[in-house]
This record gives C-alpha cells, sequence and structure tokens, in this order.
C-alpha cells in the first residue's frame, strides 16, 4: 500500500548517514524470540514512532538500543560505528539518552541536582549550588523545557519528571533520545507539551525514537512510523504517505480478520448477572456514582484512559476496596457481607483477573498445576489434605482446555511466557466457577496468538452464562471484544455505545473528553 | 454445540499427555541444591571416615543424631517460616527459656507431659506475638523477631537469675534417654516432626498456602487467602518449635539454662537455606533442611574428633553454607534461570 516496505527500508541503509541504526538485530528469552532480526534506523533530526502490539516487541526494541539488554545477533551502530553497549550509562555516554517507561530518579534532591546527578559542579569537592542551578538553567532554557529547578523531584508530576529526564539525557550531550510509551501516563497537556519538547529537539538535530499505542498521536507527532508485530519489523513507513488502515493492519496481520464478528449470548430474562448501583469512592482516581449492569451471558466492555477510575470499578467487583459506597448484586442477591476482601468476592462467586499478573495473579516459583489449584484448594482437599489425583486431573482438564503449552503440569509458573502465564491466571479463576468474572487488562503482555485465543475463550465463558466485565485501556480490545462498552472519564460513564456506535475513535473521544 | 461437546469428553487420562506428579517434579525443581549439599555430605563423610578417629562407629552416629536433635527441631519451625517469605531470629531467645521453663516445672512437681505441654504453649505465645506484630501491624520479621528474640532470652535470665537450674529429679530428662539402640528419644521426637512437617507442607491445604503466600504475598491474598493468619501461624509453629527444642536440651543437659542455643537461629537458617529454600519464601522443604542439618553437625562431629578447636568449626560452617549456596546459585543460573 502507501507505505515503505522493509526491503525498502533496508535500502535506505547504504545511504549511511543515520544516528542510530540496528541490522538484523535478534533478541530471544529462552526459545521465545522477542525480535527476529530487526532492521532499522533513527536519522537525525528524525521523529520516529514504534507501534506494534501488546508483546509485539517495541520495549524490548527500546531496550536494546539503550543498552539495558544485549542483542543475541545482529549489530548496533551509532553514528556508523559498530557499537556494544553493556549498560544504559554506557550508552549515555556514547550520545544515547533512555526514557524508560518506570522513571529512576533521587525523589529526596531538588530538579537541578536530579538533571546534573553525577557531574555536579564543584570546588574542592564541595557542591556550588548556584552553579548547579544555573547550569540547569542554562540547559533548560536552550531547550525550551520549563520547570522549576528548586523543587524537590518527588514533588513533580509524571509530566515533569519525563522532561528532567530528558534534560538530564540533553546535558551528558545525547543526540538520540529512545522514550519507551512517554505519553501512557501523561494527561493530553501534558503530552502536546512533551511532543513540543521532542519536536524541538528534532529541529536541532536530535533523533527521537518513541514507543506508542496510541494511533492519533503518531499521526500529529512523527515523521516516520516502524510497526513491529510479533518481533518482526513489517512496516516501515513515512507518516505523511501511511494511513491508519493500514497501520492497523500492519499491527495485526491475520489477527486483524479474527473477532470481528461476535455473537451475543447475553439474554435479559433471567436477573442481571452484576449489578452496580451509584458506587462511590473519594480519592483520585476516585468514582463519581458509576452504576452499571452485566447480563448473563453478556461481556460488558469499560473503557477508559489512566486516571478515569475504571479499574476501580473492576478492583471493587474484585473485593479489593473496602472504602467503597453504594450497592452491588450478583444475580439479584446482595453478597450476604458486601465484597469487603477478595475472600468474600470468591465466596460470592465472583471472578478477578488482576492488571499485572507476575506481581498479582500468580505464584511464579510454583508450579503451573499448583497455580491452577489456587483458588479452589478447598474443593481439591479433604479435611484440608490435598487430593493429588483430583488436582491434577482438574490441572490437565484447564491446559488441555485452554491450550496451555507446558512441557509437564510441574512446570514452574515462571518459565511460561506470558501468554501461557496470562491463560494460566485465567484458568485459575473459572476454576472457582465463577458467574461474575470481573477482568483487567486480560491481554496484556502477550502475543498476538495468545490474545486471540484468550478472546475466544472469554467468549466461550460468556456464553455459558457467565457475565463478563472487562475493564481495558487497550482501545482496540475494548471495541473488538465486547457486546457492549461503557466509557468512563473522571471517575463517572459517560458514554455507552452499542453496535454502530462503538466504533475506537469514539471510545477514544468519549474517553478523552472531546466528544460531547 | 459441537464445540462444547468436544470439550466435555477430555480423556484426562490421555496417555500423551501425562504430567509429572508434583511433589516429583517439586523436588527436581527446587532440589537443585539440595541435591548439592547431598553430595557434599557424601564427600564430607568420606573425608572424615578416613580422617578422623573413631568417626566411623554406631556410637558417633548416634551421637551426631543427638547433637543434631536440637537444632533439627527448631530448623523444622524455621523451614516453615522461611517457605512462607518470613524467618525467625527469636527461636534463640525461645529455646532457652523452653529449657528453663521446662526445668522450673518439673522442680516444682508438674507432671513431665503437662510441662511439656506448657513449654510449647509458651513458645507458641512467643509466636504470637512475633505473628502480631508482622501480620497485623506489617512490620519487618527481621526486626520483630530481633526484638522477641532479646525480650524471651531476657525472660529466660530473670527466671534463673543467670543460673543453671539442675532437674531435681533426673528421670525428668526423659528426651535425652535412650529409646532404643543409643538413640534418644529426642531424636524419635525430632524424626516424627520432620515427617509430619513434610506430609503437612506437600500435602495439605494449610502447606500449599504457606508456598503460595512466601512465593507472592499479593497474588495470594486476592485468590482469597487469609494471608495475615497464615503468616501469623508459621511463627507459633516456630515458637513451639523452639520451645520444644529447649525441652529436649535440658533433657539431654538434665538441666535447664539460659544460655543454651544462643546460635539456634543462625544455624537453622542455615540449615534450611542449605535445604534449597530461597529467603525470598516460595520454595525450599524440610527433607533438605533436614539434610542441612545433619551436614553441620557431622562437621562439627567430625572437627571435634580431629581435635580442632570449635572457632575453626564456626569458619567450616560459614564456608559451608557460602560453598553450598553458590553452588546453587551457579547451577540455576547455567540453567538458565538465574
Amino acid at each position: 500500500m502507501e507505505g515503505i516496505t522493509t526491503s525498502d527500508a533496508q535500502a535506505r541503509v547504504a545511504t549511511d548517514s543515520a544516528a542510530l541504526e540496528m541490522r538484523a538485530v535478534s533478541k530471544r528469552y529462552g526459545s521465545n524470540v522477542v525480535l527476529d532480526e530487526v532492521t532499522m534506523q533513527v536519522f537525525p533530526g528524525e521523529t520516529v514512532a514504534v507501534i506494534g502490539e501488546n508483546g509485539a516487541g517495541k520495549s524490548t526494541l527500546a531496550k536494546l538500543m539503550a543498552g539495558v539488554i544485549r542483542p543475541d545477533g545482529g549489530e548496533i551502530r551509532f553514528r556508523g560505528v559498530p557499537v556494544s553497549f553493556n549498560s544504559p550509562r554506557d550508552a549515555l555516554q556514547a550520545g544515547i539518552g533512555f526514557i524508560p517507561q518506570e522513571l529512576a530518579y533521587f525523589p529526596h534532591l531538588s530538579v537541578a541536582e536530579n538533571i546534573l546527578v553525577g557531574v555536579w559542579p564543584s570546588r574542592v569537592g564541595v557542591v556550588s549550588h548556584r552553579e548547579l542551578k544555573n547550569q540547569a538553567a542554562d540547559a533548560a532554557e536552550k531547550f525550551g523545557i520549563q520547570v522549576d529547578m528548586r523543587r524537590t523531584m518527588g514533588a513533580l508530576k509524571v509530566g515533569e519528571l519525563q522532561l528532567v529526564e530528558i534534560l538530564k539525557a540533553l546535558c551528558r550531550e545525547a543526540s538520540v533520545l529512545i522514550l519507551d510509551e512517554p505519553t501512557a501516563a501523561l494527561t493530553d497537556a501534558e503530552s502536546r507539551n512533551l511532543f513540543r519538547v521532542l519536536g524541538g529537539l528534532a529541529e536541532r538535530g536530535h533523533g527521537v525514537l518513541y514507543i506508542s499505542h496510541r494511533m492519533d498521536e503518531v499521526f500529529r507527532f512523527s515523521d516516520r512510523v516502524d510497526v513491529l508485530r510479533n518481533g518482526r519489523l513489517v512496516a516501515s513507513a513515512s507518516t505523511r504517505e501511511a494511513t491508519p488502515g493500514y497501520l492497523i493492519e500492519q499491527m495485526l496481520g491475520q489477527a486483524a480478520q479474527e473477532l470481528t464478528v461476535v455473537e451475543s449470548a447475553a439474554t435479559t430474562e433471567t436477573e442481571p448477572a452484576l449489578a452496580i448501583r451509584d458506587w462511590r469512592k473519594s480519592g483520585e482516581p476516585g468514582l463519581k456514582g458509576v452504576s452499571l449492569e452485566v447480563a448473563q451471558g453478556e461481556v460488558v466492555g469499560l473503557f477508559g484512559l489512566r486516571g478515569s477510575g475504571a479499574e476501580l470499578v473492576a478492583e471493587g467487583v474484585g473485593g479489593l476496596h473496602r472504602d467503597i459506597e453504594g450497592e452491588i448484586r450478583i444475580r439479584g442477591r446482595s453478597p450476604s457481607r458486601s465484597l469487603t476482601s477478595p475472600g468474600a468476592a470468591r465466596r460470592a462467586a465472583v471472578g478477578y483477573i488482576p492488571a499485572e499478573r507476575k506481581r498479582e495473579g500468580l505464584v511464579l516459583s510454583l508450579p503451573v498445576q499448583a497455580n491452577l489449584g489456587l483458588l479452589v484448594l478447598s474443593s481439591l482437599s479433604r479435611v484440608g489434605i490435598l487430593r493429588s489425583r483430583i488436582e491434577r486431573d482438574s490441572a490437565r482438564l484447564w491446559t488441555k482446555r485452554f491450550n496451555i503449552r507446558i512441557r509437564s503440569l510441574g512446570q514452574l509458573t515462571a518459565e511460561l511466557s506470558g501468554g501461557n502465564q496470562q491463560k494460566v491466571m485465567v484458568a485459575s479463576r473459572l476454576a472457582a466457577r465463577p458467574v461474575v468474572f470481573a477482568l483487567q487488562e486480560p491481554t496484556r503482555g502477550v502475543d498476538v496468538g495468545a490474545r486471540v485465543e484468550l478472546h475466544r475463550f472469554i467468549r466461550d465463558v460468556a456464553a455459558k452464562g457467565v457475565g463478563l466485565l472487562v475493564v481495558t485501556t487497550d482501545v482496540e480490545e475494548a471495541v473488538m471484544l465486547t457486546d457492549r462498552l461503557l466509557v468512563m472519564r473522571d471517575g463517572a460513564i459517560v458514554a455507552e455505545l452499542v453496535g454502530e456506535s462503538k466504533t475506537q475513535g469514539r471510545a477514544l473521544a468519549f474517553a478523552a473528553g472531546e466528544a460531547a | 454445540m459441537s464445540a462444547s461437546g468436544r470439550e466435555s469428553t477430555i480423556d484426562v487420562k490421555d496417555a500423551s499427555f501425562r504430567g509429572v506428579p508434583l511433589r516429583r517434579r517439586t523436588l527436581r525443581e527446587v532440589g537443585i541444591q539440595a541435591f548439592g549439599v547431598g553430595v557434599f555430605y557424601v564427600l564430607v563423610l568420606i573425608f572424615f571416615s578416613i580422617e578422623a578417629p573413631h568417626f566411623l562407629q554406631y556410637s558417633n552416629f548416634a551421637l551426631i543424631l543427638a547433637d543434631v536433635a536440637v537444632i533439627g527441631i527448631v530448623s523444622i519451625g524455621q523451614a516453615i517460616a522461611i517457605i512462607s517469605g518470613g524467618f525467625d531470629l527469636s527461636v534463640s531467645g525461645t529455646l532457652p527459656l523452653g529449657s528453663v521453663a521446662y526445668a522450673d516445672l518439673v522442680n516444682h512437681g508438674v507432671n513431665y507431659p503437662l510441662a511439656v505441654f506448657i513449654v510449647i504453649l509458651i513458645g507458641a505465645g512467643v509466636g504470637v506475638v512475633n505473628g502480631f506484630i508482622v501480620a497485623r501491624l506489617g512490620i519487618n520479621p527481621l526486626i520483630t523477631t530481633l526484638g522477641t528474640l532479646s525480650i524471651a532470652g531476657g525472660l529466660a535470665y530473670t527466671i534463673t537469675n543467670g543460673v543453671t537450674i539442675p532437674f531435681t529429679y533426673p528421670s525428668a530428662g526423659v528426651w535425652g534417654n535412650p529409646a532404643f539402640e543409643r538413640v534418644q528419644w529426642g531424636v524419635v521426637a525430632l524424626v516424627v516432626l520432620a515427617v509430619a512437617g513434610t506430609l503437612v507442607l506437600r500435602y495439605t491445604v494449610y502447606g500449599r498456602s504457606l508456598y503460595a503466600i512466601g512465593g507472592n504475598k499479593e497474588a495470594s491474598r486476592l485468590a482469597g487467602m487469609r494471608v495475615n493468619l497464615l503468616t501469623a501461624s508459621v511463627y507459633i509453629v516456630s515458637g513451639g518449635c523452639a520451645a520444644f527444642a529447649g525441652v529436649v536440651i535440658a533433657s539431654q543437659l538434665l538441666a535447664g539454662s539460659a544460655s543454651v542455643g544462643s546460635d539456634s537461629n543462625l544455624l537453622s537458617i542455615t540449615a534450611v537455606i542449605l535445604g534449597g529454600a530461597a529467603l525470598t519464601g516460595g520454595v525450599g522443604g524440610i527433607p533438605g533442611t533436614m539434610l542441612g542439618v545433619l551436614l553441620l553437625g557431622t562437621i562439627a562431629n567430625g572437627m571435634a574428633l580431629m581435635q580442632v578447636q570449635t572457632f575453626y568449626q564456626q569458619i567450616a560452617t560459614g564456608c559451608v553454607l557460602l560453598v553450598a549456596v553458590g553452588f546453587g546459585r551457579l547451577r540455576s543460573y547455567l540453567a538458565g534461570t538465574g
């Protein structure tokens, strides 16, 4: 289509003027190939956006460029010279600045001290604070970044922290900046400011590469888009020539065709599986009177940007927030004690999938079999003694039904790929036979294949009469997977999208407050 | 319809899908370090058999067992605490407290079984305090048990005024009497407790839950487990074990003393780590721990027979720990999981 294909992109290598260049770079973890011979460049004065599905290898790519991890094959060239970085520090010394998603900084030191950390101006070992502040302020002015140098780092907002981090790299003469999903945690105003700064840097000849998950910003703020799919660079297109449709097609590949037609199994003849009335919670983010219903067999999506409070609803259903006020009914009945703990939620036949499987969902040090039985130990035991045969048979059934690829049931869960771990987590919750299933980010960080499978399982579960509430920040998932989509913003539901009106564009517009 | 029909006819005994039983597999996964310790133990046995006079005699092995009974019993509780993600330094206070409490009780005419029971309750009481502070107040187990170590140890000195309390009736030292063929009742108790502990950890909901909270506390909480209660329970078990170990050592010495077992916390932690556990929790086991206990006891015994001074034994113990843990780390690194 309109874009430049990979082979064309490779031809450009010959120009050899790239600031940073990857040549057939690969990275694998165990048997899992995360990046497969990726060749790409960042030219001086160019802003490159890298997009791709969850698990396509975007973050790995950024980490390779920044020296956080080392490639297993291929070559990285910086200004035409092959380089090998052992740490981000090496990369920074060479001139590559990396802004990770999780920023590391000294919260108790001032902004100026943070910017110049490691190179504080000093005289006979005594730091000159005036000099420090002047140097930092000069740099800030030079690069058009506004931030108060005297403030304590810990008091800054995420957007400001990022700018400080960028300044920090620039003060060390970085000529290429790599940013891993910089706008994921930013407000719209902060994002615009960030891109204004990045645009200014590109004009001064810096090369900028950022990873994005938002189509709108890619089109507004980039010269070129590189698309990763399953660890391969599948397209590298000039942004002016590309269309959103083309990029989405490249991102999804085969998967784009699947799951476009979903048949709703929702039934309104029975009591709703889940009914929430006027949920309120103070705080930031909070809930300002959220009411919703999920019919038996229905998949309801709850979409919102970070800070919208959508995740609070799922957590509340999962019993994680004692302080939510309001009513909840499961199949028409109020739970005997309101859902004040995860245990209470489980007893009320509520399944809950947390957003971060490694931290909140799985015990990685236990075998797959033990994780599959984690929620149903009482039904796998008699008078407190586990019945290993029943546990094993049950685990076998789940691994087979969910197509979980393992060497044996005794394999440690830590050894599985993200997709298989996610399946284990979902299966372990389904084993408790919930009638309501609240899922947070059900396919975060899994490969495209597992994502399609998980979506199919979720539809299967709905077909059996379970009511599902899917809370996601993945707008595509929110639209494709669900029967009905609720959009949240500032702790309230601002839109209900069904049928024709349920589009990614409308969902995003409502979530960002740009639609009436 | 056809899809769900197919699902319901999955043959769970499908030969192409054979899982390895959990227990055997787990042993393989976490047992790398314990296996290394086992190999090392064999080498140590061969070395002392050649070098140490009288080492290779039945009476000497009975002696080694008697020597390790006390630390062994402490280590069972310690293993449970470490597997669940905590650990218990206070055993070095609870153990002498148990020993002097037992001596005091039997000297006041309390019958032996009741005295043992009361002593275990005292140990469990220390555990309740630990458990409450760690689980409910959320204070780090290192700091918590360091505090209760001081308190329990201090109490032991308070009861005795710093002097040893000999048994008025030597018959109170039941656990130091031979059960059969010079093997003490204390050793029998150790074996019974070790077997029971192993079975509980492997085959019960409680045991599985301990591995789960040790591996990931937050995930266990979200899975609906009563994490606080489970956390508190391990300190109660550990306290009970330590107090009972105090009874055993009093039985062996025919006296209660506030100065016994001062190194039992570090020795028991060493044994548990040698047995394949991680200080971060979630892995480990009692059979490996018992191997660690035996290894430490054998080295001490062999070096004593070779008339090596005790401070060299201390150095040897430290080296064994570092070598064994380093070996385990190396193995898991080579296996690509480090």
